[in-house]
Parts: C-alpha cells; sequence; structure tokens
C-alpha cells in the first residue's frame, strides 16, 4: 500500500518537497558538516515526509512539519552511531584545502568550525533561526523544547559565536575593536 | 536604571530575530537607538546572524542533491516499465493452449498482405504457412494494417468496413497486438462526413468496440471541397484528419505499415 501511498501524494506537495530538498541539505550540513552524511539526512527526511504527507493537515506549516522530519532523522541516526564517533570531534575536512586560502573561504571555515564546536542543541537552534528564519515557536515545535530553552540556547550560541569569531575577524581586519561599531 | 539591565540577552536576540510585539519592539528600538553600548550588541547579534548565514551559502556538491532526487524518479519509472513489462507478458500469456499459439504466431505475416478477401476467412491457412522463420518475433511485436479508401461506391465501402472489422475481429480472438487505420481521401471521404457517410452507426459501433482502430480523412480533400464546391465537410465523432492522405499512406509504409487499397 505503500507504494500505491507514493502515488497518490498531490503532484503540488511532491513538486514543494523536492524543492525543499536544498534546504533540508543545508540544514543537515550545518548541523553535521559532513557533505555525504547531510545526503543522506536529507534524502531520508524527504522520502519519510512523502510516505507520511497525508499527515499533513496545515500547508502553511509544511516547512516546520519537514524540518521536525529532519531533526529526527539526524537524532535517529546518532542514537544508531552513538558508539561509531562524535561528530563535534570530526575536524572540517575543507580546513586545509588550498581554497582556503582565499579570505573569503576563510571566513567560511571559520564559522562553519564555530558552528561545528557549539553543543548540539544550540547549533540546531541557531542555524533554524538564521538559516531557515524559523519563528521561535517553530523552532521549538520542530525540536520538541520548550519556547524559552529555544531562547535560551539561541542566546548562548550566538554569545559563544561572537566570543570565537570576533578576534578572529578582528585580527584578521588588523583593527581591534573599531569595526565593530561602524557596521551600523 | 542602566539600559543594558532593561534589556536581557534573549530580549536582545528576539529583537534582532524581529521576535517581539510590534508595540515592544517599538520601544525596544528607541531605547537601543540611545543607547551606545546597547546598539553595538545588537550589531554583534546580527553580525553573527550574517556571518552564519553567509557560512552555508555555498555548500559542497557532493553528487548528492540532483541526483538522488532525480534517482528516486528514475526507480519509480524502473518500476512502472516493470509492472507494464509482467502485465503486458501476463496478458499475452493468458490465451496459451499450444495450438492456438501456433496459430496466432504464423498468423499475421501470412493473413495480411493477401487480400483483404482471403485475410480472415481460414484460419487453417496460418498453419501451412511454411516460413515464418521468427515465430517468437512475430508473436511479440504489433501487426499495422492500413486501409486506403477513395472511392464513395457503396460496395467499396462495405468492403473496407467488412474487412478492417474482420481482421480486428481476427486479431483479437487470436491475441496479436495489432493497429488499423482506415485512410480515406477523394471520394473515399464520404465515408466519414456526417451528411453523406451510408452507415455512421456502424463506424461509430467499430471505434468503441476496437481502441486500436483509426479513421483518418484527409485535409487536402476537405480543403477542395470547401474551395471547389463551397461544403464545409463535418466530420463523424472519432474521426482524426491528416495534413494530405497520400504523404500519410507514404509516411505509414515507411514506418513499415501493411498497405491495403480497397
Amino acid at each position: 500500500m505503500e507504494f500505491f501511498n507514493l502515488f497518490s501524494q498531490s503532484r503540488e506537495l511532491r513538486q514543494a518537497l523536492e524543492q525543499s530538498r536544498v534546504r533540508l541539505y543545508r540544514m543537515a550540513y550545518a548541523w553535521c558538516h559532513n557533505a555525504a552524511l547531510a545526503d543522506d539526512l536529507a534524502q531520508e527526511a524527504l522520502t519519510k515526509a512523502l510516505r507520511k504527507s497525508n499527515q499533513l493537515r496545515d500547508p502553511k506549516a509544511r516547512d516546520a512539519w519537514l524540518f521536525s522530519i529532519l531533526t529526527n532523522c539526524y537524532r535517529d541516526h546518532f542514537r544508531r552511531q552513538r558508539d561509531m564517533d562524535d561528530i563535534d570531534d570530526v575536524e572540517l575536512s575543507d580546513e586545509t584545502t588550498p581554497e582556503s586560502h582565499s579570505s573569503r573561504q576563510e571566513v567560511v571555515v571559520q564559522v562553519r568550525t564555530a558552528i561545528a564546536r557549539l553543543p548540539q542543541g544550540q547549533r540546531q537552534v541557531v542555524t533554524l533561526v538564521d538559516l531557515e528564519g524559523f519563528s521561535y515557536i517553530e523552532v521549538a515545535d520542530i525540536l520538541g523544547v520548550p519556547i524559552g530553552t529555544v531562547m535560551s540556547r539561541l542566546c548562548r550560541a550566538r554569545n559563544a559565536l561572537r566570543a570565537l569569531l570576533v578576534p578572529q575577524l578582528e585580527r584578521q581586519n588588523g583593527t581591534p575593536g573599531v569595526a565593530l561599531r561602524r557596521i551600523k | 536604571m542602566n539600559q543594558e539591565q532593561k534589556f536581557s540577552d534573549e530580549f536582545l536576540n528576539a529583537f534582532v530575530d524581529d521576535q517581539l510585539a510590534p508595540e515592544e519592539k517599538g520601544r525596544a528600538y528607541i531605547s537601543i537607538n540611545n543607547d551606545e553600548a546597547l546598539n553595538r550588541q545588537v550589531c554583534e547579534l546580527r553580525k553573527m546572524r550574517d556571518l552564519v548565514q553567509f557560512a552555508y551559502k555555498d555548500l559542497p556538491t557532493v553528487a548528492a542533491p540532483g541526483p538522488r532526487a532525480g534517482g528516486l524518479r528514475t526507480n519509480v519509472a524502473a518500476g512502472l516499465i516493470l509492472a507494464t513489462g509482467v502485465g503486458l507478458g501476463w496478458l499475452l500469456h493468458q490465451p496459451s493452449s499450444a495450438p492456438e499459439q501456433a496459430a496466432r504466431v504464423v498468423a499475421p505475416p501470412a493473413t495480411v498482405p493477401t487480400p483483404p478477401a482471403a485475410t480472415v476467412a481460414t484460419a487453417e491457412k496460418p498453419r501451412v504457412a511454411p516460413q515464418s522463420a521468427k515465430p517468437l518475433a512475430v508473436a511479440t511485436s504489433e501487426v499495422k494494417v492500413l486501409f486506403h479508401l477513395n472511392s464513395d461506391k457503396p460496395e467499396r465501402i462495405q468492403e473496407v468496413l467488412d474487412e478492417a472489422e474482420a481482421l480486428l475481429k481476427f486479431y483479437r480472438a487470436a491475441g496479436q497486438i495489432a493497429r488499423v487505420q482506415v485512410i480515406t481521401n477523394g471520394d473515399g471521404l464520404n465515408l466519414l462526413r456526417t451528411d453523406k457517410s451510408p452507415d455512421p452507426e456502424r463506424v461509430r459501433a467499430m471505434l468503441k468496440t476496437y481502441d486500436n482502430l483509426s479513421f483518418a480523412a484527409c485535409q487536402n480533400t476537405i480543403d477542395r471541397l470547401k474551395r471547389e464546391q463551397g461544403v464545409t465537410a463535418q466530420l463523424l465523432p472519432g474521426a482524426s484528419v491528416v495534413d494530405s492522405g497520400v504523404a500519410q499512406i507514404i509516411l505509414r509504409q515507411q514506418q513499415g505499415w501493411i498497405y491495403i487499397q480497397v
């Protein structure tokens, strides 16, 4: 029956889900910083979403629903792989590539490294808010945590990023302390 | 009271992320604008948000996003093709008692090219047809027959309908995949004209019974009627129109159709 369910989906929903693939991949990559794994997670989330699409009552809540499926896939993956390796210990593979010599790429690597160092909960909250623009309520719904937890995790995550990145960026710019004032 | 004490970090984050109620946001905006330290704090938070967005703008291109999605489609398509193949094989395999199969296997090539009168008359004849060297290929390939009608003599019209129907009936009974098309031009167009057709009811019934049968009218003939006699030909439902009857006949022959002029 599941096979036929796949075909009973409306074409529109399927297209919308397929278009969400890049966004799911981006989010999964921001969480695990492993392209192959991110791809697998995005694929798994999409497959589950297609299979369970009849559970989606409100089309407006589709994005939150989709990312909550991704969250579950991510959680399940690490539940299965707990004894294998900790993603927080995995070093970013592109840190030593020739591309990292360009300053643009250097910033990208620095930010990704900083995000990878965040605890998983904080990393998820900050990426859901910043990359997808979800509201705090939606993030709470996606991750299944209270909204107060979302706010405190986000706050801690941004403080940690600031502590890690601001000195690095200032060093690069060679103008400690002043540059940030000029952003306004 | 110090402004920094008034606004917690959570509140400032909510301000940056546009999560405050409008009146709350308005008040915060005024306070932040008047306080350089707060202003700086908000700027830093915004910068962190921009940096996160910037860091994930371009992603490593795993052979993933496109191909995988396509992979699913390919799998589904492959599944469909497989299912169709299995279904078709099952259908074709159904009437498979040995003698019948032998008759079916050799029947089409022997019967089709012969003059219409001989086509269906004897079911025995195909059995002796000596050299249908590749019986399996014949049985599974489609037989395509083209009748050409360019006369409106009642006996000709009667003949083409009889022949086409008999042929279709035979192929259906034998389980042979076949397509039959009747092309009309010149006076033969009258077969398909609502005002002239001698037996519109039969044409309709045949089209309904056999979905592998089609009737085509020549557009050139229709144009000529209009031009020379001022008559707009109304065609029977289900009849199709081809640009040129002759060109269609040539094309069909090139495509391997068997041509029979009535």
